[in-house]
């Protein structure tokens, strides 16, 4: 403190005495108390946010352990988890019109498009299961 | 249960459900809240309105609570920022001088002696003088003064950087210190008008 401000400073105290506080009014505590019990004050849901932050991490370490599946998982002529889903559609032969599905899976795109594009499938489903989750939370 | 266990085990057991323990977590601070709400807005209805909705905004936000801190410097952020809010909704009209008795013997009551009497008017220049100067001054003086924390404490309170507290503050002094000069000089006058004794 320089001279000016100790000299404030020493004039303030002179008329500041810190041992005189203002109480609060009588029945204070019971007012605050009857205000809790009458609006019914919930205890904000601290771990809802939580929750919502989750989402993303799950998300991201999803992706890592598919992107890490497409990298690690050694690649098999007969793919066993894409080759069931491709035949699937390539049999489809209802009203729709056929598509030529072959031309698809003869594309020799790198495995990791493939384990994305499924990836996403799930994630999507995954986003509106929470969605639904935290929606009747609410 | 017992008064004299500290604030974590209040909130430990409002956490778990029993709502009424918050009883004794107002009991404790109701005072400090009220005196700090009141130093600000300068008006005691206002500061009840002030220190009670901080209470409860305190209730609802108990979980975002981190034990780790003080939870008086917590409630009193609540209390601080309410009151500064509270300040700039209703701004006030600009007190006169005038507005201020120029006598101690104003003060004088049926049971008050003439030293109580000078007390109060000291007391109440303070306040008067704090209503002249911005809420934001108003909360730093308080904090300091009437609440005697440290800069360290008042920045974990309002924010506001620990340099800039310091500036803050040496301005709110000055202008006190003009204030209280301004009175106690119109005071030597009105002393001084002939027919006073």
């Amino acid at each position: 403190m320089n001279y000016q401000e100790k000299y404030n400073d020493d004039i303030l105290r002179q008329y500041i005495n810190p041992e005189r506080i203002e109480k609060a009014p009588e029945g204070f505590t019971s007012k605050v108390m009857t205000r809790i019990q009458i609006e019914k004050v919930p205890l904000r849901a601290a771990d809802m946010s939580q929750k919502k932050n989750l989402v993303p991490v799950i998300s991201t370490a999803v992706i890592i352990l598919l992107l890490a599946a497409a990298f690690f998982i050694p690649g098999k002529e007969v793919d066993p988890l894409v080759h069931p889903v491709a035949t699937f559609f390539n049999n489809i032969k209802v009203s729709l019109p056929e598509f030529n599905l072959s031309s698809i899976v003869r594309l020799n795109l790198p495995s990791v498009i493939r384990y994305v594009f499924i990836g996403t499938v799930i994630l999507t489903l995954f986003d509106r299961a929470l969605y639904g989750i935290f929606h009747r939370e609410k | 249960m017992d008064y004299y266990k500290g604030d974590i085990f209040y909130i430990e057991q409002i956490l778990a459900g029993k709502s009424n323990a918050f009883s004794y977590i107002v009991d404790r601070h109701k005072n400090k809240a009220y005196n700090l709400a009141f130093r600000i807005c300068g008006n005691h209805e206002e500061a009840e309105e002030i220190a009670q909705d901080s209470f409860l905004k305190a209730y609802r936000s108990l979980k975002n609570f981190k034990m780790k801190s003080s939870f008086a410097t917590w409630l009193y952020r609540i209390v601080y920022n309410n009151a500064i809010s509270h300040i700039r909704i209703k701004k006030k009209g600009v007190l006169s001088l005038e507005d201020f008795p120029a006598d101690a013997t104003d003060f004088i009551g049926s049971n008050t002696t003439e030293d109580e009497a000078e007390k109060e008017y000291r007391s109440s220049l303070v306040n008067f003088a704090l209503q002249k100067i911005n809420e934001e001054e108003r909360g730093l003086i308080s904090l300091y003064y009437y609440e005697e924390m440290s800069t360290d404490e008042i920045s974990d309170v309002t924010g506001i950087s620990k340099s800039n507290i310091k500036v803050k503050l040496f301005r709110a002094r000055q202008k006190m210190q003009e204030i209280i000069e301004k009175v106690e000089k119109k005071k030597l006058i009105y002393h001084e008008l002939p027919g006073k004794i």
